[in-house]
């Protein structure tokens, strides 16, 4: 099995096909040329290819292939119900659903908008318990718009999940979504008049570790934030390492609960990496402390990477991967102790996932 | 009878067809025949704003829009506006 990287841009879909040693890495032609590809995902229960697609004329859509992208099908129909008042504007996250549930995947879009299929993606529900959110009328779409961007599920339990929306928050349900309560205690919302709200935090991404699925991390407009109670409780987790709080980014360790990587930004007003480098920040300890980690990464960089530019894989080592906005794939076979520039002149990069092909 | 044209994207979701003959009575009711409909007309049944229909060259923006009659129309021409990056 090799590893296939799945890379959304702005004008497409890239796979990047590596060899079993992860050091050989062929780039294929662009698939769904005219999509703007925000996230791309390989379901691991089939091997089927999700995409989550825009195009600015004619709006989100979703496609899926189930030959590793030769042919696709699109969903066709994808919308909001009129009574709701709320159209859908774009997608943003494909997440396979829980290996029990297999032909359930769920999509995360804005305005603050989960759908769910019951069918492998041929069609979608939205999610009515959050679409109908009694405190919906509290959110506020931060500049990407109101998007649903981050979809978690414990692999203990299909019923228990946890998405978070910018700028509305971390929600968790444990009853397959049918209601869900806001998990925002001490995350800071700096941007707020009460700096520590219910809600309205403008989380970037969220994930849940899938070895300890108490543990959450996440990258937050206002710092790195980590979770051991699935979000009742939040501690942040910088001034020990880290150049910034701010970034968008984040990867996990696919075994190692403490390990997890940052790749930060200036800050808000100025959104691009930290200190004039490309520098990924390794933490091997829950947070405590931050290495940088930026063997093989350019220097001087004024780069960025988006929300879902960042991924592992599951082997051992563990493989690491993350596309620029400037058209980079890099890739770390060893971790992140080296880095390796495995395409440039992508179009912006968006999305960074890992699948596998054989 | 009327012939629809569809840009060349739309055309890859239609499966490779670009030009459509089709009988009705409205724009909307043309475009609503085609496969890639839901990229035109969005959930609420409304034209997207950056999708262009024209009735033998003339915008439907300015006539009837989705309503707009077909009655001795021979041609109706999808274009996305100029927009985008």
């Amino acid at each position: 099995m090799g590893v296939l990287l799945l890379c959304g841009t702005r004008k497409g879909l890239f796979l990047i096909r590596g060899d079993d040693a992860r050091r050989n890495w062929d780039l294929e032609k662009t698939l769904l040329s005219g999509w703007s590809v925000f996230h791309a995902v390989q379901d691991p229960r089939h091997g089927d290819l999700h995409v989550a697609a825009n195009n600015w004329v004619y709006g989100g859509t979703t496609h899926r292939s189930s030959d590793l992208g030769k042919t696709w099908e699109r969903s066709e129909g994808l919308g909001l119900p009129e009574e709701s008042g709320l159209k859908l504007e774009e997608v943003w996250h494909v997440e396979p659903g829980h290996d029990s549930e297999p032909d359930t995947l769920w999509l995360g879009a804005t305005p603050g908008i989960l759908f769910r299929s019951g069918d492998r993606g041929e069609s979608w529900e939205p999610v009515r318990g959050l679409l109908e959110h009694p405190t919906r009328d509290r959110w506020q779409p931060g500049a990407g718009g109101m998007c649903c961007h981050s979809v978690q599920i414990d692999p203990a339990d299909p019923k228990k999940m946890f998405i978070a929306i910018s700028a509305a928050g971390t929600f968790r349900t444990e009853d397959g979504g049918e209601t869900w309560v806001p998990r925002n205690k001490d995350v800071a919302a700096d941007f707020m008049p009460d700096p520590f709200p219910e809600l309205g935090q403008c989380v970037h991404k969220l994930l849940l570790h899938p070895a300890r699925q108490d543990r959450l991390w996440q990258q937050n407009h206002c710092g790195v934030y980590r979770s051991d109670d699935r979000g009742d409780n939040w501690e942040r987790l910088e001034g020990n390492g880290l150049p910034s709080g701010f970034g968008f980014p984040l990867a996990i360790h696919p075994r190692d609960p403490d390990v997890a990587y940052v790749i930060p930004e200036e800050g808000a007003e100025n959104r691009v990496t930290s200190d004039g480098r490309l520098g990924v920040y390794r933490t091997a300890d829950g947070g405590a402390s931050w290495e940088l980690a930026s063997n093989g990464l350019p220097e001087p960089a004024w780069g960025a990477v988006m929300r879902e530019g960042f991924a592992s894989d599951r082997n051992d080592p563990a493989g690491v991967y993350f596309g620029t906005q400037s058209g980079s794939v890099f890739a770390s076979s060893s971790e992140g102790d080296s880095w390796t520039e495995v395409a440039r002149q992508l179009p912006p990069v968006l999305s960074v996932e890992v699948g596998e092909w054989s | 009878m009327v012939v629809v044209r569809i840009p060349s994207l739309l055309a890859v979701q239609a499966g490779g067809q670009g030009t459509f003959e089709v009988e009705a009575e409205t724009v909307g009711g043309a475009l609503r025949q085609l496969p890639v409909s839901d990229l035109l007309i969005d959930e609420h049944g409304e034209l997207r704003r950056l999708v262009n229909v024209y009735v033998d060259g003339e915008d439907t923006r300015g006539l009837e829009g989705l309503e707009t009659p077909l009655a001795g129309a021979s041609e109706l021409r999808v274009i996305a506006a100029v927009a985008g990056g």
